[in-house]
């Protein structure tokens, strides 16, 4: 899916706990996620901690969608 | 070290009033057995049925298979850390009760739990249908938690197993079978010219309900470990896994593990088997990274020349198996790994999650994905009314007439990935 929307023209951001299958299978910007049964959220925090943890990832998101990149890249912090 | 298997072949099995073992015919004293299950306070109801080879019965959804053991020599019990104190097991004398097993089943806990025939087409996709199954149908009690539900019936399976095992505690087993295992430097001083190898066995440790337990420890917590070949024959390692019926491993492929007993035969004349790596298949990256770290490490560390690598489960952990081959390859040491595939219904999808060019030696257990159609059974433990929600099985699975059509994943051992079974794929 990431491919074909940015074969379509569109950037992507790829957020993904296996950050390895994510560059095998050939996205451009990858933000790790936390971990597989819950990529986007932890259930161990807080729900306050829990929705600063989840902004972060947005707007590390949305930054990798605006900066340029010439190769596979992984927005680590 | 050295462990003595002694096999005591079970021709029959039958209820009786007293639970003994007499000329290869296994009595149970059902009642007994359901009263030492019924212990358990998170159960509300143990039924126990008997499934031999040949038979119209359809046993679902299994959770878990066991074959009945007795540590009758030498330091621990059966299942340490869990119904054993938890000492180092191993070494002494082991008897086993081959040819049959218990079963598991009941309702159902986690949507990948399996099917067994006794006997059609879907016999020959699992090992379990040439055993005579014990099969305890455990109930729960009404609103525990899924988690709590799993627990006690994965303790149910081994208390019945040790309850079974312990008839053949004064037998003379009808076949023996030596294992001698040796230390790290004996092993270098015995066969110097031998080509040293390592066995690396990935546990399912995802979580929710995919878990493993090692002497009693959860093995998602563990950091990657040695263990002498012969400890997992003891019970040293279960499955509490109620998932991926067909590339699961059982607690019964942990006690007779092919990869160990296939290369302890050879152990001292074609190879020094230098021991067993066991690892995990965590959920969070940083796991993965740091597991397969210390599973490159410990062979770099034990100087091995090559490697066999067994995956177990599918999915997410097709990466831990990519980078535990990869970063093994990168020391230098050869790999050769084993899995299975999902390759799609015609097999002609992408057949792994992950790969690299390092992954050149494949052995693979099947496509799961194939479909296979069973024949409606005169008798079925357990209940059908799951078989369109496991996995493998989709909406419709079962036919009003009977018939259930299914990928083989949903049958139990199907495409089991240390080599548990016969069945393979090609490439055309």
């Amino acid at each position: 899916m990431v491919k074909e929307i940015e074969r379509a023209g569109l950037p992507v951001v790829h957020i993904c706990t296996v950050v390895p299958i994510s560059l095998t299978v050939g996205a451009n910007r990858i933000v790790p996620a936390i971990a597989i049964p819950h990529p986007l959220g932890n259930p161990q925090l807080s729900p306050e901690e829990e929705k600063a943890l989840r902004r972060k990832l947005v707007e590390k998101a949305l930054k990798a969608l605006t900066t340029e990149v010439t190769d596979q890249t992984v927005f680590e912090d | 070290m050295r462990l003595e298997l002694g096999n005591v072949l079970i021709k029959d099995v039958q209820f009786s009033d007293t639970t003994k073992l007499e000329e290869g015919v296994l009595s149970i004293n059902k009642q007994e057995l359901i009263d030492i299950l019924m212990e358990d306070e998170h159960l509300k109801k143990v039924e126990v049925d008997i499934a031999k080879p040949g038979e119209k019965v359809r046993i679902t959804p299994v959770k878990d298979v066991i074959e009945p053991r007795v540590k009758v020599d030498g330091p621990g019990g059966i299942f340490p850390g869990i119904l054993s104190k938890v000492d180092t097991v191993g070494s002494g004398k082991t008897n086993v009760l081959k040819g049959c097993a218990v079963m598991t089943t009941g309702k159902i806990v986690g949507f990948q739990e399996g099917i067994v025939d006794m006997s059609g087409p879907g016999a020959d996709y699992t090992p379990f249908s040439k055993l005579i199954n014990i099969v305890l149908v455990c109930e729960p009690v009404d609103g525990l938690k899924q988690h709590e539900h799993e627990k006690a019936v994965r303790l149910a399976g081994f208390k019945a197993a040790k309850y079974l095992g312990e008839t053949a505690r004064n037998i003379i087993p009808d076949e023996v079978k030596v294992y001698e295992v040796d230390t790290f430097t004996d092993g270098l001083k015995k066969y110097p010219n031998l080509p040293r190898v390592g066995y690396v066995q990935m546990l399912q440790t995802q979580g929710l309900l995919h878990d493993t337990y090692v002497y009693g420890v959860d093995a998602k917590q563990i950091i990657p470990t040695i263990m002498y070949p012969t400890e997992s024959m003891d019970g040293a390692i279960v499955s509490g896994n109620c998932v991926s019926a067909c590339d699961k491993n059982t607690t019964y492929h942990h006690l007779n593990n092919p990869v160990i007993e296939d290369l302890l035969k050879v152990h001292g004349k074609e190879l020094n088997f230098v021991g067993v790596i066991i690892t995990n298949e965590n959920v969070y990256l940083a796991d993965k990274e740091r597991s397969s770290n210390m599973t490159a490490k410990l062979a770099e560390y034990l100087g091995l020349d090559a490697v066999i690598i067994s995956q177990e489960g599918f999915g997410n952990p097709d990466t831990d198996l990519i980078m535990n081959c990869k970063k093994i390859e990168a020391k230098g040491i050869k790999t050769v790994i084993i899995t299975d595939e999902y390759a799609g219904r015609d097999g002609a999808s992408q057949s792994l999650a992950d790969a690299d060019k390092s992954a050149d030696a494949v052995v693979t257990a099947g496509n799961a994905n194939e479909v296979i159609t069973l024949p409606p059974m005169d008798k079925v433990i357990g209940s059908l009314e799951y078989v369109d929600i496991i996995a493998g099985g989709f909406d419709g699975s079962l036919a009003k007439d009977g018939f259930i059509t299914v990928e083989i994943q949903a049958i139990t051992g199907a495409t089991n990935e240390i080599g548990f079974s016969n069945l393979t794929a090609k490439t055309f």
